[in-house]
């Protein structure tokens, strides 16, 4: 399973996320998940199975696939609620969810 | 530990500031004064926020994180803050009121990994975005970003 972060420039919000979503899947236990983070303009639907984004380009970025919409991009809690709930989307296994 | 980031007077304070254009030019001085940073980056800043959608800098929290392409005229990658004692709105934007501004300088795409481990790491915890909204002085800004959490 292949997760991207997208923002306008790619390099700040979208690493940030990227960051942070690495440090839940860690806690989470989960394996076998790619992240990435891209700029808006580079990425085409198919580029990922989830793609997360933050919500003022929420618009932009909603014909690319599965767009999950954060509110805040360093709110842990509300990262790992819509992480977990994308990865039972796409069957991955989240071993550490009972702790979560 | 993430204070080595800054450069000498790149942690700032101010009990306002008239609105986000002044935060950026108050936040992106010091590196421009450094060398760090050339005027170029902080016009592409601005022009990055207005543009629709320009508040994704809006990390949450009141926190934004102003940045743009490294080619806008970036020469040596580093940060910057400024925290006002009162809000101002992002692109005057009532959903984006910002009490922390951080300028992020980054001079490629790969290169500031470790920064921005460290700022993420910084960030994202519950107890550093509560003590960064009660900051009343520089000196208390700098002395949250030298404590390792």
């Amino acid at each position: 399973m292949k997760i991207l972060t997208v923002c306008s420039t790619g390099l700040g919000s979208s690493f940030m996320t990227q960051l942070n979503i690495d440090k839940v899947l860690k806690e989470l236990g989960v394996t076998g998940v790619e992240t990435d983070h891209r700029d808006l303009g580079s990425v085409s639907p198919g580029d990922a199975d989830v793609i997360f984004v933050g919500r003022d380009i929420a618009d932009a970025a909603k014909d690319l696939g599965d767009v999950v919409v954060l509110d805040s991009l360093i709110d842990m809690k509300e990262i790992k609620e819509k992480l977990i709930e994308a990865l039972k989307r796409h069957g991955v296994a989240v071993p550490g969810e009972e702790q979560a | 530990m993430l204070d080595k980031y800054f450069p000498e007077g790149t942690v700032l304070y101010r009990d306002d500031v008239a609105d986000w254009q002044e935060a950026v030019d108050v936040v992106t001085a010091p590196l421009v004064k450094l060398g760090r940073i050339r005027t170029s980056y902080v016009d592409a800043i601005k022009e990055s926020i207005r543009k629709p959608g320009g508040t994704y800098i809006d990390l949450g929290q009141g926190i934004a994180l102003a940045h743009s392409r490294p080619e806008a005229g970036v020469v040596a990658t580093s940060l910057s803050v400024l925290k006002v004692g009162r809000p101002f709105l992002l692109a005057d934007s009532p959903d984006h009121p910002i009490s922390t501004m951080f300028c992020l300088a980054a001079q490629d795409s790969d290169s500031h990994l470790s920064l921005m481990q460290s700022l993420a790491a910084f960030l994202s915890d519950a107890g550093n975005q509560d003590r960064l909204g009660k900051v009343s002085n520089a000196e208390e800004l700098k002395t949250i970003l030298k404590e390792e959490r």
